[in-house]
């Protein structure tokens, strides 16, 4: 199925794009606000900082074709910070407004591990499409200092300190605070989920 | 190998962390390795519990000094002054008969530490466990290279650690104090080995050389030691009581990542020791693959030749590397702009790593982790052994910055670094094992994460390098490029002992 790739320049796209590509998905990779609207299935990728990740988005008029491809109802991915700009705001470099497709907030992570997290962790997840395959417990490969916490579509969560989102999902609208492409083999199951997903 | 007991798995519900104070002629002393002329004042013990903070409730260790020479009890009223503030005190120090106990119990203590006794006067350990219970006798071990040592350290006893344990548990007692005098009062970090040796059923707590948050968190994870006392690091305001104790609270089970490194030259992987006598070592494409098929969790990659001339070559190596695995690729050797940083990222590296040019331009690191994020920014840091500091290097390790290391790293973390690359050049290539003491200086002084490198020889300096040395990362690249171990194996080995990985 064809995947419509936003082609951020806030982000590694090509490690993404090779990452779906080797899971059977078919890619356009755009930073045309039209072709995100039309868009059926949406990845949107992300790495450093949420205001300039949604800074982009607001310059290309992304942000409004995504609310307006997800309320027609296509499915979307967001990673890292691409996942972290599908909440309604960040508490990074004072409050930011994000997306606001998937319901909560990302805050810095606390307590007494060092930030950023760098490194692989261990995720708990629910059995859902997203996940199948993946026994709870599998480590992912993250890079973060904020994170969305304790959220009410969280389908995966992740111990740093404290809890926070590993991966949300509400409806057809998928975040995952990992970075897939980077998670070797379990990382490409869990792109290959979304890929052949319906 | 380790000795591996039942009661190992059973990680301990909670772990205390427990000043202590040493008392000396009404005040509140160190001594180091347990010798009465090194001894250093810190004023009155009221004062110095006060300025401690410690919650209400908690335990404080006392050492009543003094009567561990004397044979007697000396600081009974001070301990009765201690003894009405809401907290729990163990006292210890010269209890060798029932009247001294008892004594000591009548000053209001909750615990009786006892050291002479336990390992020469079985049948007093047994009256003082009738008496007052066995939850209220701590036996206090001291050990120096492997011999029990009794009065005040200052004579060996002829009684075996393993037969002291049999005693102890035999008498129903849950927990005993167990101290390496050689570390005590010189954070060198505790003696990691001494407890891994232990196989009993009673409860350890560790003392001596518990200096870092790290060092609480590295013993926790050894599971049979359920608290720990720290003294001189908390007098001297190294840590405080309450960032050992969140630190400790918060379950850390993250792994550690096992990272291959590759030394680039030219477009071929090459070999060095010391920085030098480099050789060629095969395809970077072909090395990348056999790592992350080894269970690598990040691979790094250093072109140490790195120039402007060769900077396509780079960029060229970084890309066939990048698009052969699917694991993190960190990039460092020659970066000095802000621009060589995008290519890298650009070419496919996720993090790129900064060394000299950052030296000479500290404004490079905020540069780039304004534009690229802090995530992206590899403090390297190759640091030299000058005494008992360290100065970074430049120019890989050859040439002296006249900086302090540590403070070097610190000041990067200020800067934007996310992370540091700390390597010893004095290790590099020797498999000689990571210099635990740079990695101690670092590790406590940053709150970012450090990945140790240059020295590993051993399974053990994997471990070691994060039990006493703190690092959340380990890199070695001749060991693992020479196949004298792989990856997996480093892997399985540090989780069989405890060490938390993918």
């Amino acid at each position: 199925m064809n995947i419509t790739l936003i082609d951020s320049p806030v982000a590694n796209v090509a490690n993404i794009a090779r990452a779906l590509r080797s899971v059977g998905g078919e890619l356009c990779l755009t930073r045309d606000a039209g072709v995100v609207g039309d868009a059926r299935k949406i990845v949107l990728p992300g790495v450093g900082s949420f205001i300039a990740a949604m800074r982009w988005l607001e310059e290309t008029r992304i942000d409004g074709a995504l609310r307006a491809a997800v309320a027609r109802g296509a499915t979307l991915l967001g990673i890292c910070v691409g996942h972290q700009v599908l909440f309604d705001s960040s508490d990074e470099m004072g409050a930011t407004r994000g997306l606001g497709v998937l319901r909560g907030d990302v805050r810095r992570l606390h307590g007494p591990l060092p930030v950023p997290q760098i490194g692989w962790n261990r995720i708990e997840c629910a059995e859902t499409p997203l996940f199948e395959g993946i026994a709870s417990g599998t480590p992912f490969y993250f890079v973060h200092s904020y994170a969305a916490t304790g959220v009410a579509s969280e389908i995966a969560r992740a111990h740093y300190g404290g809890a926070f989102t590993a991966a949300a999902q509400s409806g057809r609208v998928f975040g995952v605070q990992f970075h897939p492409e980077k998670s070797s083999t379990a990382g490409l199951r869990v792109l290959k989920n979304f890929v052949e997903s319906s | 190998m380790t000795p591996v007991s039942a009661t190992r798995d059973l990680q301990p519900v909670t772990f205390e962390v427990i000043p202590s104070l040493d008392l000396l002629d009404d005040r509140v002393v160190r001594l180091t390795r347990g010798d009465f002329a090194t001894a250093q004042g810190y004023g009155d013990p009221e004062e110095v519990l006060d300025s401690l903070h410690i919650a209400n409730g908690s335990r404080v260790h006392i050492v009543d000094l003094e009567a561990s020479r004397r044979g007697r009890p000396i600081a009974t009223s001070i301990v009765r002054r201690l003894a009405k503030r809401d907290l729990r005190i163990q006292v210890g120090g010269g209890i060798r008969s029932f009247d001294d106990a008892r004594a000591w119990i009548d000053c209001g203590a909750e615990r009786l530490v006892i050291g002479t006794v336990a390992a020469e006067a079985p049948a007093l350990l047994a009256s003082l466990v009738a008496a007052f219970g066995a939850e209220r006798v701590i036996p206090a071990v001291d050990v120096r290279d492997g011999i029990i040592r009794v009065a005040g350290w200052e004579r060996a006893s002829a009684a075996a650690v393993a037969d002291v344990f049999a005693r102890i548990e035999g008498l129903g007692i849950r927990e005993a104090l167990v101290t390496d005098i050689s570390r005590d009062g010189v954070l060198r970090g505790p003696a990691f080995g001494l407890y891994r040796s232990l196989n009993t059923t009673v409860r350890i707590i560790a003392s001596g050389g518990v200096s870092t948050a790290s060092d609480v968190v590295s013993l926790r994870r050894l599971g049979n030691v359920s608290g720990c006392v720290i003294g001189k690091a908390l007098l001297d305001r190294r840590v405080e009581l309450r960032d050992l104790t969140a630190r400790v609270s918060v379950p850390d089970s993250v792994p550690i990542r096992v990272i291959p490194c590759l030394d680039m030259r030219d477009g071929r992987v090459v070999k060095g020791v010391n920085f030098e006598n480099i050789r060629d070592a095969g395809d970077p494409v072909e090395c990348a693959r056999r790592y992350e098929e080894e269970g690598a969790d990040e691979l790094v990659i250093l072109d140490i030749s790195a120039t402007d001339a060769n900077r396509t070559t780079a960029l060229e190596m970084v890309r066939r590397v990048s698009v052969a695995i699917f694991i993190p690729l960190t990039i460092g050797g020659g970066v000095r702009t802000v621009e060589d940083f995008r290519a890298l990222l650009r070419a496919g590296a996720d993090r790129v790593a900064i060394n000299t040019a950052a030296i000479r331009n500290p404004d490079l690191i905020s540069q780039c982790a304004r534009e690229f994020g802090v995530q992206a920014v590899v403090l390297s840091c190759d640091a030299k052994r000058e005494g008992d500091r360290f100065e970074a290097m430049v120019r890989s390790g050859k040439e002296g910055s006249g900086i302090d290391a540590v403070q070097w790293c610190r000041r990067a973390e200020e800067l934007g670094a996310g992370e540091i690359l700390l390597t010893s050049v004095d290790r590099d290539g020797t498999n000689a094992g990571f210099d635990i003491d740079l990695l101690r200086a670092v590790t406590s002084a940053v709150g970012i994460g450090v990945i140790a490198s240059g020295g590993a020889g051993r399974l053990e300096d994997f471990r070691d390098a994060v039990e006493s040395g703190g690092a959340r990362a380990v890199l070695a690249a001749s060991l693992f490029h020479d196949r004298v171990l792989s990856v997996a194996d480093v892997k399985t080995w540090l989780g069989r002992e405890r060490v938390p990985v993918r």
